[in-house]
């Protein structure tokens, strides 16, 4: 007892709670009840339990317990893979490559992630330093990238600097030289999915000192990242943004996040054609940060019909295979991510599934009072000690491993060896939204 | 009950003074305690060995043992977690992650009751909470409903990657607008040999956004709902359609009514002290038609019509100006098709016709989110007229399936207090408003008349499903 008399009545109930969660990200998954409010069409309450499982592990959820798709009714959900027979299944012992590279344009820094996916833009503001530096450390674990977002890079995030992508957004919130020359790769955001056209804004109540000190501007003012870049009208523009980031530091690799549009197709060549390595595209239905409403369902196509129509694009010009395509946008499971690549992607950026993986219930409060009741997606102090970073730093790495371990699944399944080879491989899709109404 | 104090216009307009289009929102709470969105069940045993096992080992220190998960009151009551209140759950869950064996927030199904079954509940949270603030509904964690599905939810608007000159009342640049003309614009003005125009001549007059407040459903046909949607709509600049035997009892607010008038009320119209800047005829008459035009010369005549009607060209070709097409309550026609393909078809006969630009469209029937109103222009309407949305704002009970004007019964709080109700109509417009300006950014449009019929910027499920997933394997369109 003498601990407790010793600490504070913070640390204490820092502790308790902390205890308290994890009981409870431990016990739900392994309950034969569902909590009865958790989930929705598109993240199902088995799929979140069945993230938390593969968090707390690595390992893959016992077959009962993988939840390949959701209830959405419509895209990935509709989507299944047309496996081979076991009798032609690969060996379980057989090798089999998961990396891409994300520099395919012959010349410049070759940069190559150990699995097909990397984490999403999420800036300091709109989630903790302590979320920040868990995904950074993460990424650094397992041979991938996690993104700064538009918020400004904190010290803390500098060790791990070879694992993080720089985000150049229209506010230029923390965007410095310095940081800029940290970057592997940078980030122009010119859309986002959750809010195609509309740009970001942190709520005034989360521009808290801190924050404000590390986007340069003034504590408890709202900020706003207008849309678009107002020095970007055409590629030609955007070429230049591209020099600018070259001439700071010429090793960068240059990713250009766009929103799906209806022209996403024209978009994604003339992002190419400007310099571009890597083509990120967001589509209308992920989003980790607030957003008006009428923004998610309703502006923008979802990404499983962008990627199609991009791929396709791109090979028409004959530059595919000098450009990474990434999607992000509902990407929630392996499965989305196999599905992705075989509609035409290279890869995935993560964010929502992060996010879960750290304890979020995708209640959709995190711009209500003082943010996140989990601390996720809050600026308050005593809040964000509620997710350790090390405990966040094993979680996220633990479901990028079962991530890894349920890709080979898949290609073993299709006997593939790299997950390069199942790029654009539609003959081993197959639609279940027809006649069979989504049962298969 | 306490009804919130609601004070008239807060930003008083002076003449000379600088001004600019606004609807000035105010907090207008809701009167009619609705069930909670959440049921919190909390085992009362569980809870107790808690609470003791807590005292132990904190060693009674209140302020740790106190510190309950809700961040939100739930178990801030007198005796915390033993009587919650639930009204104040937001559904977090953090509760029951804490406390898997002992505490369970479910879904209230009293809560699913509300509404009807093309109105659903989260319809009515939607527009409950845009009337009770006026702000546009904001979240976090990403969007959480299916991924398409019929009619409106099959279809997605655009957005523009670069150019993009517009954010109005966002970030304070440039000046989006949302006025619509209402009446008659002719294609080209003939001009006679002394430079004087003949022949028809434009005649029109501008509301300041493209939605107007239809006639109530005809059991709540009272003067005193007809003063608050006649107010309201004065207020924010645009019209209200009211029974013309309503509007025989009304003196106020007489610029914003379109009287709606009958073949068999013909003989009423001398007992009109006013000159309407419209009427809306409730059926083609031809008799009622000569009426209207002799006896009120400048006033424009709109036609409400089901919106499936064959004869929509040949009324314009008689004279009406403007078209009010009608789909029931649920958005569909009688035929049950839905309002969406509707729309889209009439407008294409006008444009076929050539004379798409001579006549305004105004829709009813389905429109009960912020999103239908700007997928409905694009789809081919220069306005809507709003039904069942008005009444949610105003807290009314649906009786059943509430399908259409004559039959489906609702009900108002009573009694209804006139302030209340008009700001909660004018939180709704200016929520709307917001959110038709967010859509209209994200294209980069500068008024919403460039939106009307702009069919390059709507993506169809059908159509993107198909050219995504047409080669795939089961895949049967």
């Amino acid at each position: 007892m003498a601990d407790i008399k010793d600490k504070t009545a913070e640390e204490l109930i820092v502790e308790k709670h902390i205890a308290n969660l994890h009981n409870g990200f431990a016990q739900w998954p392994r309950s034969e009840e569902v909590p009865p409010a958790l989930g929705d069409a598109r993240w199902t309450a088995e799929m979140i339990l069945s993230t938390w499982l593969m968090a707390e592990n690595g390992d893959l959820p016992i077959e009962t317990q993988r939840t390949p798709t959701g209830q959405s009714k419509g895209g990935f959900d509709l989507l299944d893979f047309k496996f081979l027979p076991e009798s032609d299944w690969l060996e379980a012992t057989d090798k089999i490559d998961l990396s891409i590279p994300l520099n395919r344009r012959g010349e410049g820094r070759e940069i190559e992630i150990a699995l097909p996916l990397y984490g999403g833009g999420m800036s300091y503001g709109s989630v903790s330093e302590q979320v920040m530096l868990a995904r950074a450390m993460a990424a650094k674990k397992t041979g991938t990238f996690t993104c700064t977002g538009e918020g400004g890079y904190p010290d803390s995030l500098v060790p791990y600097k070879e694992h993080i992508i720089t985000q150049v957004a229209t506010g230029m919130f923390g965007v410095r030289e310095e940081t800029i020359k940290h970057a592997p790769i940078v980030e122009f955001k010119y859309a986002q999915g959750a809010k195609p056209g509309l740009g970001g804004h942190l709520l005034g109540d989360k521009a808290t000192t801190t924050v404000a000190e590390i986007r340069e501007s003034v504590p408890w003012v709202s900020l706003f990242s207008p849309f678009p870049f107002h020095s970007v009208y055409c590629v030609e523009d955007h070429r230049k943004h591209v020099d600018w980031i070259r001439t700071v530091n010429p090793e960068a690799l240059v990713s250009v996040k766009v929103s799906t549009p209806t022209d996403v197709d024209m978009v994604a060549v003339g992002s190419y054609f400007a310099g571009a390595h890597i083509i990120h595209l967001d589509g209308s239905y992920g989003g980790t940060g607030a957003a008006p409403e009428i923004a998610k369902k309703n502006i923008a196509m979802p990404i499983e019909f962008a990627i199609p129509k991009v791929h396709r694009y791109l090979e028409g010009e004959n530059v595919r295979d000098q450009v990474t395509l990434i999607a992000s946008g509902g990407i929630r499971t392996a499965f989305d991510v196999a599905k992705a690549i075989a509609l035409g992607a290279d890869g995935c950026v993560l964010g929502t599934a992060d996010l879960i993986a750290i304890g979020c219930t995708r209640c959709s409060n995190c711009e209500r009072g003082r943010g996140c009741p989990f601390g996720l997606t809050t600026t308050d102090p005593l809040l964000s000690q509620l997710m350790p970073v090390e405990w966040g730093a094993e979680r996220i790495a633990n479901m990028y491993a079962a991530y890894a371990l349920q890709l080979k699944e898949i290609l073993r399944r299709l006997g593939l060896k790299s997950i390069g080879e199942l790029r654009g491989r539609r003959d081993l899709l197959k639609y279940i939204g027809g006649e069979k109404g989504g049962q298969d | 009950m306490l009804l919130p104090s609601i004070e008239n216009d807060p930003i008083p307009v002076q003449k000379g003074t600088y001004t600019r289009y606004q609807i000035h929102n105010q907090d207008a709470p809701d009167t009619e305690k609705w069930p909670s969105r959440f049921k919190v069940k909390v085992g009362k045993l569980g809870l107790a060995k808690l609470l003791f096992k807590e005292i132990w080992h904190y060693r009674g220190r209140k302020d740790v043992i106190l510190s309950r998960p809700c961040m939100y009151g739930v178990f801030s009551g007198p005796v915390g977690g033993f009587a919650p209140r639930e009204e104040l759950c937001v559904g977090c869950l953090r509760c029951t992650t804490e406390f898997p064996d002992f505490v369970r927030i479910e879904h209230n199904p009293e809560r699913r009751k509300l509404g009807d079954s093309y109105f659903t509940f989260n319809y009515v949270d939607a527009i409950n909470a845009e009337a009770a603030s006026g702000q546009v509904p904001v979240k976090g964690a990403g969007y959480r409903g299916e991924f398409g599905g019929e009619g409106w939810d099959g279809m997605w608007t655009d957005m523009s990657e670069i150019v993009r000159p517009t954010r109005d009342g966002i970030h304070g640049r440039e000046f989006i607008s949302t006025v619509v003309d209402i009446g008659y614009q002719p294609n080209f003005l003939l001009f006679d040999q002394e430079g004087q125009p003949y022949g028809p001549l434009p005649r029109s007059f501008p509301i300041s956004l493209p939605m107007l407040f239809d006639s109530p459903p005809a059991s709540l046909l009272t003067a005193h709902l007809g003063k608050i949607l006649s107010r309201a709509a004065n207020d924010i600049e645009t019209l209200t359609v009211l029974p013309l035997e309503m509007v025989l009892q009304m003196k106020d607010y007489q610029d914003a009514i379109i009287p709606l008038v009958s073949p068999y009320e013909i003989e009423k119209l001398t007992e009109l002290a006013f000159s309407p800047r419209m009427f809306e005829m409730e059926s083609w008459d031809q008799a009622l038609f000569n009426k209207l035009q002799e006896s009120f010369p400048e006033s424009l005549i709109a036609l409400r019509a089901e919106i499936e009607d064959d004869h929509l060209l040949d009324y314009a070709d008689s004279g009406v100006q403007v078209l009010h097409l009608t789909a029931n309550y649920h958005g569909r026609s009688k035929d049950g098709r839905f309002i969406l393909d509707l729309i889209r078809e009439a407008h294409a006969k006008f444009v076929d016709a050539g004379i798409r630009g001579e006549v305004t469209l105004i829709g009813s029937g389905g429109m009960i989110a912020a999103e239908h109103l700007p997928k409905a222009i694009l789809c081919g309407l220069d306005a809507v007229a709003l039904d069942t949305a008005l009444l949610t704002a105003l807290q009314a009970d649906f009786e059943g399936e509430c399908l259409d004007r004559e039959s489906s019964q609702f009900h108002l709080p009573s009694p209804l207090n006139e302030d209340w109700a008009v700001q909660r109509l004018k939180n709704l417009m200016s929520a709307w408003r917001d959110q038709l300006l967010e859509i209209l950014g994200a294209m980069g449009l500068r008024e919403v008349r460039r939106l009307r019929g702009e069919m390059g910027r709507a993506m169809f499920m059908k159509t993107l499903e198909a050219e995504a997933f047409a080669d795939l394997e089961g895949y049967d369109g």
